[in-house]
């Protein structure tokens, strides 16, 4: 499902017009309207909670982008992305709080930005760290090794150690003014919606990029057969490894991102279960596709807030609805996964795929 | 095509050395030596279980022979890993194939040349300059010299794992052609094909050999023996891990230890025809 067909009357001349990303001037005309309203109609119309509706989930693209790096494109199995993704969070977040930053930094409002950097490559150094079992195990058993990556980050180093710098209890509050880019302080959920928007449509286009370039066929490669990969002069430890460092990077992007929307962080932002449910959104949205990725986090983001929206006027029949929330949120996760396993394993993205061929050979589909 | 024998050392591309393999108390091959002249097509038969894969396995470093060198162009490679002897030059296809099954032929193409490329992980996620001019350069050069050779054009956006299992074949041979190796391992090319894809996988396989763009040296692993015959300078003939014999096509035919081991004593070598 990697090539879509070419409508009638459209052909290339040369290979530059056969790599180019958008093939046709009506394709070109959707991307320009997209951007129109994620740029434009989305901020105008859209209220204070839609927009955190939004910020929600681009966080979740971002989160589940390395997620499906390391398991649709690599066939890495990994269960433990929040830790790379705490990892970025505190990174960051110590770093605005406690790095004796130069005064000129901090009032060209340099100093977030960095620390997105500093974060990113802090948690794909971290990642690599948990993907050397991969040189040796795989499948089932790597699976482990990445789950021992959450428990050991998340519930050992940062709630017992981490957590304790500065002496500020388990949460890490961050002072207003602090989350600063260049003379914008994101302070509000418009400007989290902006930084939200930067972030993903860079590293989306980064990913593409990688997988249409040498890195990208390796780590697929990897993924199909990795003993031919080898045959084929791929160093299949090392490009696991990027993978790895690849999928932890954009996971600290994702930790240190959030930390904007969040007054305070603390450990248990970053629970096992949402390692779990990266894996969910990209099971959803389709294995081995960005579309797909992007689908399904719009989905689960959208599906548990209507979820919310739907219990509330019930709570006034059945009040222990609200109490109960949390359980009716992840029994609602588990039907998903079961329901889309059964009835389309290929995700949403494929759907996507169909229909976009359906329209490209209306209306000789044959 | 056969080198003459009194041919200096430089003509041999690869060289086996008393190469002994054993898994456990399973003795795969015994000391096997073999030498391969630059531009033949070397062929290795002998009977199922004989360790032909084994020591094709040896060849590109997937199993580490316990005993014995393994020479390419005149260097030992005992030690290099598998990705590292592909960098040398040696390149193979496998008896049952081993493409990847999710990306398209021309993306399993463009993954053998994988090592003449050079952009990393942050040139390749900017993806502009030379990375972008590179990826084009090289497509120019899989379009023109394996789509065009192996004609896979019409298949070319199509998912391997869709394809039926001749044109997969082709596709592996493809592949293993980008790498534009010195040795090309082809082992079992022709199982499991019919009459008419046997005779065009000869024929590239000939091409690929003797072509004046490729000339590339051969060693084949093959049960046909009708094509056996007529494509290989040399055959080298196995049974249970030991060297029956080297020799030309019509030495080999008319030994009669092999014909015991292997070849029958009928006129069991056009079984295809």
């Amino acid at each position: 499902m990697s090539t879509t067909f070419l409508p009638c009357s459209v052909y290339h001349e040369n290979y530059a017009q056969d790599h180019g990303w958008w093939q046709t001037t009506f394709i070109t005309g959707k991307m320009i309207l997209l951007a129109v309203v994620l740029l434009g109609v989305i901020p105008y119309f859209a209220d204070m909670y839609s927009l955190s509706v939004c910020n929600q989930i681009g966080y979740t693209i971002l989160g589940a982008l390395g997620v499906q790096l390391l398991i649709g494109f690599c066939g890495q199995v990994t269960l433990g992305h929040a830790a790379f993704i705490a990892v970025g969070a505190y990174t960051s977040t110590l770093l605005i709080l406690e790095f004796p930053w130069p005064k000129i930094l901090i009032t060209a409002g340099l100093a977030y930005p960095i620390s997105i950097l500093v974060a990113a490559i802090v948690a794909g150094l971290w990642s690599v760290l948990f993907g050397l079992p991969s040189a040796r195990v795989k499948g089932f058993y790597l699976i482990l090794t990445t789950m021992a990556a959450q428990f050991i980050t998340v519930d050992f180093i940062i709630t017992q150690y981490v957590s304790q710098i500065g002496g500020r209890g388990q949460a890490f509050s961050l002072p207003p003014g602090t989350i600063k880019i260049g003379p914008w302080v994101i302070d509000n959920d418009l400007k989290v919606y902006y930084l939200m928007l930067v972030l993903v449509i860079i590293c989306v286009i980064g990913i593409i990029n990688l997988l249409r370039s040498r890195s990208g066929r390796a780590w697929v490669a990897i993924r199909d057969n990795d003993i031919s990969a080898e045959v084929m002069g791929i160093n299949v430890v090392w490009y696991k490894l990027m993978a790895f460092f690849v999928a932890g990077f954009i996971g600290g992007i994702a930790g240190s991102f959030w930390i904007s929307n969040l007054a305070a962080i603390s450990p248990e932002h970053f629970p096992w279960f949402w390692s779990l449910w990266l894996v969910g959104v990209i099971l959803i949205g389709g294995v081995g596709s960005i579309h797909g990725t992007v689908f399904g986090s719009i989905f689960m983001v959208v599906v548990i807030e209507l979820l919310q929206l739907a219990v509330i006027p019930l709570a006034d029949i059945y009040p222990k609805l609200l109490i109960d929330f949390l359980f009716i949120k992840e029994a609602a996760f588990g039907l998903a996964i079961c329901a889309f396993m059964i009835f389309e394993p290929n995700g949403l993205a494929y759907r996507w795929w169909q229909m976009k061929n359906y329209f490209n050979l209306w209306p000789f589909s044959y | 095509m056969i080198a003459e024998n009194g041919a200096k050392d430089s003509d041999i591309l690869l060289e086996l050395e008393d190469i002994h393999m054993a898994f456990g108390k399973v003795i795969a091959i015994v000391g096997v030596s073999l030498k391969i002249r630059k531009g033949e097509i070397h062929s290795v038969i002998g009977p199922n279980g004989a360790g032909k894969t084994v020591m094709m396995n040896c060849v590109n470093g997937l199993y580490r022979p316990q005993q014995g060198n393994i020479f390419f162009k005149g260097e030992k490679i005992n030690h290099l890993k598998p990705y590292e002897r592909a960098k040398l030059g040696i390149s193979r296809t496998f008896q049952k194939v081993e493409v990847f099954g999710g990306m398209t032929v021309l993306d399993n193409i463009r993954l053998g040349r994988h090592i003449h490329l050079k952009s990393g992980i942050v040139s390749g996620s900017l993806y502009m300059g030379k990375t972008a001019r590179e990826e084009i350069e090289h497509r120019k050069f899989i379009e023109e010299e394996i789509i065009d050779l192996l004609e896979i054009e019409h298949i070319r956006n199509k998912p391997v794992g869709m394809l039926p299992y001749g044109l997969q074949k082709r596709v592996e041979l493809g592949r293993a052609l980008a790498l534009e190796p010195e040795l090309l391992i082809l082992d079992e090319p022709l199982a499991g094909l019919n009459l008419e894809e046997v005779e065009d996988m000869a024929r590239f396989i000939l091409d690929v050999n003797e072509g004046k763009r490729w000339q590339v040296t051969c060693l084949l692993v093959e049960h046909d023996m009708g094509v056996v015959m007529d494509l290989s300078d040399k055959i080298f003939v196995l049974n249970f891990g030991n060297t029956i014999m080297d020799g030309t096509p019509e030495d080999v035919q008319s030994n009669p230890e092999v014909i015991k081991a292997y070849l029958g004593e009928e006129d069991l070598y056009a079984t295809r025809r």
